[in-house]
């Protein structure tokens, strides 16, 4: 036996290091998982609840929440409110866009629209609806109303307020014109507090304001006018093919003008120009204003 | 105290004496290192289970995959895919991924640590063996993976529609599958039946 056991060849013994090296991966794996965590925790935003009366179109965690068309948040869960009255969405907003969590801020959902003579949203159809963002200044919050639709852009212009006895083909989005050249566009269209007029809102580009004068007339460009004479024959006009469906508003300055129209001015439409009104033609000096100031 | 160890390399039989602390006993012949009961098993398995179990929360909390498709953007966790196979009546292909996803690479971290904590504990020795033995069956159908690897494919060739980004749950995941894998391999189930006094050795 002892022989044999000394015939055998003995093993070499050396030194083993670094078997604490072996602690590491756990390590490692610990310190993986507290970077997810704090990735969460510092590059992520506020959470904000928004309530929309319907949130028709969103999906939890998928649509996404954009300001200026870039990605500013994502949706998270959609829940119907205790009084079943709206709908609240959970929004987590990216850590750069943390600043729009403040009062004034406000959110409406963006849909494909078609309207006559005005398609919107139309990249909605394919990519799904999502949340637009107009963010405010006032101090900081965690929930906000969402609104119905966009809000009306607060830009340099002019706002005036035309009163017809009925709307015609008039719409949201109806161009002005101005010598067949549009300078402006309906902004929306209402019925009078007594109900016994329509007041549309319309607005004026900056730089097309000084056409528009205490005694300037408007009128209702929209449709088609047909007129058969005995001796002219049929004479068919349309201010433009968008005025065929959409209708639309003219108006004219006469040459002995007055003062330039202010926000908020009133005046009528008429039914019909009178032929010596397109005769107008007075010369207003308009002042050109740079590109990046309309806005 | 001397032991006969045969080398696993080159298969020869030789005497080790007693081994000082830290060092690392190497084969006569081919220098390859040799072992009566496989080094620092205990401390490797503990080890990379520990590792594993950590990764394992990330691996089912966050998504494996974000696809952005038409605008949309899916994120995807283990758990919401195997839903939704079910929701799509797919429930064998559900069942599987289930166990080989979710199931047995928890029990068999969760077995490995139980093992490797109660080694030195006199009672439970047959069902410490027996959860050995289990982990052991199991360990096969985990290479099911692959099948959640061939969906991830699936979905990369899905790019000229749909962008796939991986994501941080499928890193996690796959650092749990080899570490289990590292763990099961580093146990020596020998010392299932070594005595205390043996397994200082």
């Amino acid at each position: 036996m002892n022989e044999k056991s000394s015939a055998l060849p003995k093993a070499h013994v050396g030194k083993s290091y670094f078997s604490w090296l072996l602690w590491l991966i756990p390590i490692a794996a610990a310190l993986l998982c507290a970077w997810f965590v704090a990735q969460d925790i510092i590059f992520a935003g506020p959470t904000v609840t928004i309530y929309f009366e319907n949130a028709d179109g969103l999906q939890e965690h998928n649509s996404l929440v954009k300001y200026r068309g870039v990605k500013v948040g994502e949706v998270g869960t959609l829940k119907l409110s205790k009084d079943r009255q709206r709908v609240a969405v959970k929004v987590q907003l990216d850590a750069s866009a943390a600043n729009i969590a403040r009062q004034g801020s406000v959110f409406w959902i963006v849909r494909p629209e078609v309207k006559l003579g005005a398609l919107s949203g139309l990249q909605t159809i394919v990519s799904g609806n999502y949340i637009a963002v107009e963010p405010g200044n006032d101090a900081r919050t965690n929930q906000f109303i969402g609104a119905e639709k966009a809000p009306i852009k607060e830009v340099k212009a002019l706002d005036i307020l035309l009163l017809a006895p009925k709307l015609g083909s008039l719409q949201p989005q109806s161009p002005v014109f101005y010598r067949d050249i549009q300078v402006g566009e309906v902004l929306d269209c209402r019925l009078s507090d007594d109900a016994r007029e329509v007041v549309i809102h319309a607005r004026i580009r900056e730089e097309y304001a000084p056409l528009v004068r205490m005694n300037s007339k408007f009128w209702n460009a929209g449709g088609i006018n047909i007129h058969i004479g005995l001796f002219s024959g049929a004479n068919i006009s349309a201010e433009s093919a968008q005025t065929l469906i959409s209708g639309g508003i003219e108006f004219a300055t006469p040459p002995d003008f007055q003062t330039a129209a202010t926000n908020g001015a009133v005046f009528s439409l008429n039914e019909k120009s009178d032929d010596d009104w397109e005769k107008w033609s007075p010369a207003i000096p308009l002042t050109s204003v740079p590109e990046a100031m309309t806005n | 105290m001397e032991k006969l160890v045969a080398c696993q390399t080159c298969g020869l039989v030789q005497e080790v004496d007693d081994i000082p602390k830290d060092s690392v006993i190497k084969c006569a012949r081919c220098h390859f290192q040799i072992f009566h009961r496989r080094v620092d098993s205990r401390v490797r398995t503990l080890a990379f289970s520990i590792a594993a179990l950590i990764l394992y929360i990330p691996a089912n909390l966050y998504p494996i995959v974000t696809a952005e498709y038409q605008g949309q953007h899916i994120q995807t966790t283990i758990f919401q895919g195997i839903s939704s196979l079910f929701t799509l009546h797919q429930y064998f292909i559900g069942s599987l991924m289930f166990c080989t996803s979710i199931l047995t690479p928890g029990l068999k971290i969760i077995g490995l640590i139980f093992i490797t904590l109660t080694l030195d504990w006199p009672h439970w020795k047959k069902a410490r063996t027996w959860i050995f033995k289990i982990i052991r069956i199991v360990d096969p159908w985990n290479m099911l993976e692959v099948f959640l690897l061939a969906i991830c494919v699936s979905m990369v060739e899905l790019g000229e529609i749909a962008t796939i980004h991986p994501g941080r749950g499928v890193f996690s995941f796959a650092a749990v599958v080899v570490l289990t894998l590292l763990a099961t391999l580093s146990f020596d189930s020998r010392l299932l039946w070594d005595s205390p006094a043996e397994r200082k050795l």
